[in-house]
């Protein structure tokens, strides 16, 4: 609680910029229900010229619980900002580098980079046969890992075709999650090649726990960690 | 099996166009085409692939660094890129925020 207090007095002195100041009047971090307009707008964002452009572009979110409200979709879907949409190997590092490393935000939070166009939300059309695969860290190590689970998403290392739908690095208070989101479920041969491709490009440990579940089951038990199919 | 073979069509490798206005555009290295890798067994055909110290080598460069425009403004999450004003280097968790952000190199690096 004390770190919340702590970033809402934070708001009103160190930002100069004179774009964030203006949305920063009315944006207190509990109201950004008003805020989420952009939300749903789409802007066309495409590589500068010699930038490298990405495969897919791409669009970062950041959500936080208020410990207020009960987690339920539609609070969820209130508490999802937006960043920003990057286009292109350059456009990503502005984003990143202006961003908090996962492993200093405070609270119950969450980062999602999320191919543009697809919400970070089990009910998305593109997500709704789809599942996860979940990694847990222990603290102090999160800031690395987004960053290759990243980098290995934006070049297309994982070779599943357009299965792959976003990841996300999730804060937690023992333990931080790292997921990459894929479309289908049921297709064996891509959530291990996706599985495998994690391994290597995580460089993790040969007995490291990987859990499997499905948006569909999350769903169900309206939990994104609990009750996960676990594979050594 | 044989009837399920003549079930499959042809059909074109997909192919992307990426014009090249300098020399420095070029890729470094032959097995690299201009906006990234060819992978001619990839599914669904040629896709843009990068690995990873091409991707940390673009990091450094200016157009990277510049901040972006309309990052929206969530405290603790996006950093300005300005130095905290004097009287938030009084707070000490503020303080160690900014200085996390400004060091835009130091940032990310890996360090284990």
């Amino acid at each position: 609680m004390n770190q919340f207090d702590h970033l809402k007095d934070d708001d009103s002195g160190d930002h100069e910029d004179p774009v964030t100041n203006r949305e920063e009047k009315s944006d207190t971090d509990n109201s950004s229900v008003n805020n989420n307009n952009n939300n749903g707008r789409r802007k066309t964002v495409s590589p500068g010229v010699g930038e490298h452009p990405l495969q897919y572009n791409y669009t970062f979110w950041y959500s936080r619980r208020t410990p207020s409200r009960p987690a339920n979709t539609q609070s969820y879907e209130q508490n999802i900002r937006q960043i920003g949409t990057v286009a292109s190997v350059e456009q990503f590092w502005k984003f990143y580098s202006h961003l908090v490393r996962p492993g200093d935000l405070t609270g119950h939070s969450d980062f999602h980079l999320f191919k543009e166009g697809i919400k970070p939300m089990w009910e998305d059309e593109a997500n709704k046969n789809g599942g996860k695969w979940i990694i847990r860290l222990r603290k102090g190590l999160a800031s690395r890992f987004w960053e290759n689970i990243i980098l290995a998403m934006l070049g297309e290392q994982f070779m599943v075709g357009e299965e792959i739908c976003g990841v996300v690095v999730s804060i937690r208070f023992q333990e931080d999650i790292l997921s990459i989101w894929n479309k289908t479920a049921n297709d064996q041969v891509t959530t291990s090649r996706i599985r495998d491709t994690l391994r290597r490009v995580l460089n993790l440990p040969p007995n490291t726990i990987m859990e499997y579940k499905t948006h569909n089951d999350s769903l169900k038990d309206n939990s994104s960690f609990r009750n996960t199919k676990i594979t050594l | 099996m044989s009837a399920d073979c003549q079930k499959t069509t042809c059909r074109a490798i997909p192919t992307r166009r990426v014009t090249i206005n300098d020399a420095a555009h070029l890729p470094h290295d032959y097995s690299t085409t201009p906006g990234g890798t060819l992978f001619s067994t990839t599914p669904g055909g040629t896709r843009i692939i990068y690995d990873r110290k091409f991707l940390l080598d673009c990091r450094s460069s200016p157009v990277a660094r510049t901040p972006p425009r309309c990052l929206p403004n969530i405290p603790g999450v996006t950093s300005p890129p300005a130095a905290p004003a004097p009287e938030q280097i009084l707070n000490n968790n503020c303080s160690a925020h900014a200085d996390k952000s400004a060091g835009e190199d130091a940032q990310f690096e890996m360090d284990i």
